[in-house]
């Protein structure tokens, strides 16, 4: 009787303790065993979670990127927007040679600009070097722009265009790239990243400031902002100044500053992405966070009114503890 | 026409007066020890004694009446069968409760539910391996990137070792506190009582508090290995049989027995450390049984649960301390493979990120962040382009999240591949298997402890001392007590009126 007595007391005092922890834990259970199911799942759960959290600060990071560029890309439309401006007044018949200089001054000064802004950076990475982001992605050699050591002219050597070509649509494509949960793939021959499958974030320099060579007049000019407006200010400011030439500079001149715009849209398409990936991802935290709460989370009503009637029970227990010695034959007896 | 001797019948009722004398004494005995552990309800074996007209030749032609009562001896109230059947649920409850206690221990290594461990820290390298591919040529980044994997490898690390640990307690449980200290006492003390009790039989004598002890030591025998008891009789003289006991290990299995006590003999087991496999001897002195490794031949008893917790490999057996340490092993050394191959961009020229302590093959035991890694925390190759990109890193971010074949030895693509998952897969379901296992034998000890309670509770009502029945036979032996005497006084009185008042009429 006695031994009886003490298991059900055991037994209650476990479960009273089981439901103590639960009600003080928040937690349907404090060790998988106690539901292994509910386990597996919570941890899928919290591996999710742990994921998609690694997914927001890349889509974080990526956001505050290409507003860097974009804010670098909007000074360089601005200052572009400058130096046609400029153009156009010198271009003007009535301007003398001397006003013609002032505005050469302006164009290499606006030209050094253009410089300092694609070589800007935000802690210490470069915004436009496409995934070189420690080294200046442009550098001026011989008097001419280079991107990432390459010089832009095109096709240089001659006689290899089509390695060239692909070596500039590399370059163009060129982009830092972060897993935002689209679930990353490679190709299986070459292990290359499938492009489709992460979140390229950066521009690459190569596609603002444009390539190629253009043929004016016989004479071979780069086809790139930085040449364009240095070919534009040396035109203005030469003796032998040919308004034909210098028209014909500058209606490439514009035709290049269009990919400053094309790349702002980017930019902006790029964000909207951004912007809905990240809506997306709070959406699926809240609802992993609810579906945590309903795996391993207690209702806290229930578990508190199970913790009280079970308390209620091992209480009624301990009081018939006294009578567990139930009187015999003896007390009876004369 | 014969008479009846005048005094016969003051013995008759002497005789009655002994008798309920002895049956207060055996209640009296029985209720001072209601609460003794192994205590027999012991009762007063009497019968009623003849005339002895039965063998004369010639039946007289007259009543005869009895002689009264005779107390033949003191017995005890068992059921041989119960015990048998509460034995065997003590050997399977000493099993099972042995397991579910290691297991417990084992599931607190690795279970993640209040705490966080390495499910945990593996997705917490691989946030930061998301950081680093932010920013791949930041040397910070790339710091804080191998801290995360150093915590990988030193969670894996622990796990180990604790794993040694929880199998190392149970050995040493096992060889110095189940087998040294208890069993082998045990036997022993079955056999000196064995001897005690042959001698006491042989003279006669009911050895109930020997037997009750013996009783006691075999109950708690049977919770450390599965045995079988037998009884033989064994004839001491013409009119002297008594019960020879023997106890025997005993295979449900093969139903093979080996000897343990025999009267006064008795055999001892002792445990051998073989690394990998922990065996279980015995040193025969006598039996069937040659001396040597039984290992094999445990069918239940906390023995067996040590066994089984200690050498379980899990493939085809039960998933023990070694199930869990191979698969934390090859855990280990999969992650390290995959990782390091894809640090390695040439591969004549290996760029390991992971390499175990001390050389050789990489374990979860000894697995550790290379040399060269520890020199440098942009050792991680984060471009196979050789530019700042972050591809290398979302191949290893892909490689840890994906798919993965988990082989057997890392090394060797052709080996048994033992699980196809993600590492997270690998691990929730290491888990998930010894929770469901500790959830499985805490359903199975409840199972068991229910049935026992049960076998014990009928044992009780059949061996225990119940005060109810002890205070009726009280009052009635009282009574019979008070009959008797008054037997005397009737007798007295006619003794009485025979001598002092008969034929003095007129005198």
């Amino acid at each position: 009787m006695t031994t009886q007595y003490t298991r059900s007391l055991n037994e209650l005092s476990v479960e009273l303790n089981r439901l103590n922890t639960q009600v003080a834990s928040g937690r349907k259970f404090a060790k998988s065993s106690e539901n292994t199911s509910a386990a597996i799942k919570a941890f899928q759960i919290r591996k999710d979670m742990l994921k998609t959290e690694g997914y927001q600060a890349n889509v974080a990071h990526a956001k505050a990127s290409l507003t860097d560029a974009e804010a670098a890309l909007s000074h360089i439309e601005e200052l572009m927007r400058t130096a046609s401006e400029r153009i156009l007044f010198a271009l003007n018949g009535t301007q003398s040679g001397e006003e013609r200089k002032v505005v050469t001054t302006e164009l290499r000064n606006i030209r050094d600009q253009l410089f300092q802004t694609l070589n800007s950076s935000t802690s210490g990475s470069y915004h436009f070097g496409g995934t070189n982001t420690t080294t200046r992605p442009f550098e001026i050699v011989g008097g001419k722009l280079q991107y990432n050591g390459f010089s832009l002219d095109l096709p240089l050597p001659a006689d290899t265009p089509a390695a060239n070509e692909a070596l500039f649509a590399d370059l163009e494509k060129d982009s830092m790239i972060l897993d935002i949960g689209l679930n990353t793939k490679f190709d299986s021959v070459t292990g290359k990243v499938d492009e489709s499958t992460v979140f390229g974030y950066s521009i690459a320099g190569i596609n603002i400031v444009g390539r190629g060579t253009v043929t004016i007049g016989g004479e071979e000019f780069s086809n790139n902002l930085y040449d364009l407006l240095g070919a534009l200010a040396s035109e203005l400011e030469s003796g032998s100044y040919s308004y034909d030439k210098a028209d014909a500079l500058f209606g490439h001149f514009k035709t290049a500053t269009g990919s400053i715009g094309k790349s702002i849209t980017v930019i902006g398409a790029k964000t909207s992405y951004l912007e809905f990936m990240a809506e997306r991802m709070a959406d699926r935290v809240f609802n992993m966070q609810e579906r945590q709460v309903s795996v391993e989370g207690i209702d806290p009503a229930a578990a508190i009114i199970q913790f009280e009637s079970q308390k209620f029970a091992y209480t009624a227990a301990l009081q018939m503890g006294s009578k567990i010695i139930q009187p015999s034959i003896f007390d009876f007896m004369s | 026409m014969s008479m009846s001797p005048t005094f016969l019948a003051f013995h008759t009722a002497s005789r009655a007066l002994a008798a309920s004398q002895a049956n207060i004494d055996v209640t009296g005995n029985n209720i001072a020890n209601v609460n003794t552990k192994g205590y027999t309800r012991q009762r007063v074996d009497q019968n009623s004694i003849s005339s002895g007209g039965y063998t004369q030749k010639y039946g007289l032609p007259m009543a005869s009446p009895g002689w009264g009562v005779e107390v033949s001896g003191i017995s005890q109230s068992r059921d041989p069968f119960l015990d048998a059947r509460f034995r065997d649920q003590a050997s399977e409850k000493g099993k099972l409760d042995t397991i579910l206690s290691g297991l417990s221990d084992l599931e607190s290594i690795f279970d993640e539910a209040s705490t966080d461990g390495l499910l945990n820290e593996l997705s917490n390298f691989i946030n930061d391996l998301q950081t680093l591919s932010q920013t791949p040529s930041a040397g910070d980044i790339a710091f804080i990137t191998r801290t995360a994997a150093q915590k990988v490898t030193q969670i894996m690390n622990v796990y180990s070792n604790q794993v040694t640990q929880v199998r190392n307690q149970q050995i040493f449980d096992l060889s110095r506190v189940v087998i040294e200290n208890e069993f082998n006492t045990k036997v022993k003390g079955i056999a000196d009582l064995n001897d005690q009790i042959r001698k006491e039989q042989t003279y006669g004598n009911t050895p109930n508090e020997l037997l009750d002890k013996r009783n006691l030591l075999i109950d708690e025998l049977s919770e450390l290995a599965k045995i079988k008891v037998t009884s033989l009789p064994e004839k001491i003289t013409e009119d002297l049989t008594i019960e020879r006991l023997t106890v025997s290990l005993y295979d449900t299995a093969t139903g093979a027995s080996i000897s343990l006590v025999d009267r006064g003999l008795y055999n001892t087991l002792y445990v051998t450390d073989n690394g990998d496999r922990v065996n279980v001897g015995i040193a025969s002195s006598f039996g069937s049984a040659a001396s040597g490794d039984i290992t094999a031949h445990f069918s239940g008893g906390s023995i067996r649960g040590y066994l089984d917790l200690i050498n379980g490999k899990g493939i085809n057996e039960f998933r023990g301390a070694l199930y869990y340490r191979d698969s934390m092993d090859i855990f280990a050394s999969n992650f390290a493979k995959v990782l390091n191959d894809l640090n390695t961009v040439d591969p004549l020229n290996p760029k390991p990120l992971f390499t175990a302590s001390g050389g050789g093959a990489i374990t979860a035991e000894n697995i550790r962040i290379s040399d060269e890694w520890l020199a440098d925390a942009t050792y991680i190759t984060t471009s196979t382009y050789g530019s700042d990109g972050g591809d290398n890193i979302l191949r290893m971010i892909a490689a840890i999240d994906t798919d993965t074949s988990f082989y057997k030895d890392a090394a060797d693509p052709s080996s048994t591949v033992m699980f196809k998952g993600s590492f997270h897969d690998y691990l929730s379901g290491l888990i998930g298997e010894v929770a469901l296992d500790a959830e499985l034998y805490q359903n199975y000890t409840d199972t068991s402890a229910n049935v026992l309670n049960g076998l014990y509770a009928a044992r009780e009502s059949i061996s225990g001392v119940s005060l109810n029945e002890e205070g009726i036979s009280l009052m009635a032996y009282q009574k019979s007590y008070n009959a008797a005497m008054r037997y005397f006084t009737v007798l007295d009185e006619a003794v009485d009126a025979l001598i002092n008042r008969m034929g003095i009429a007129g005198r």
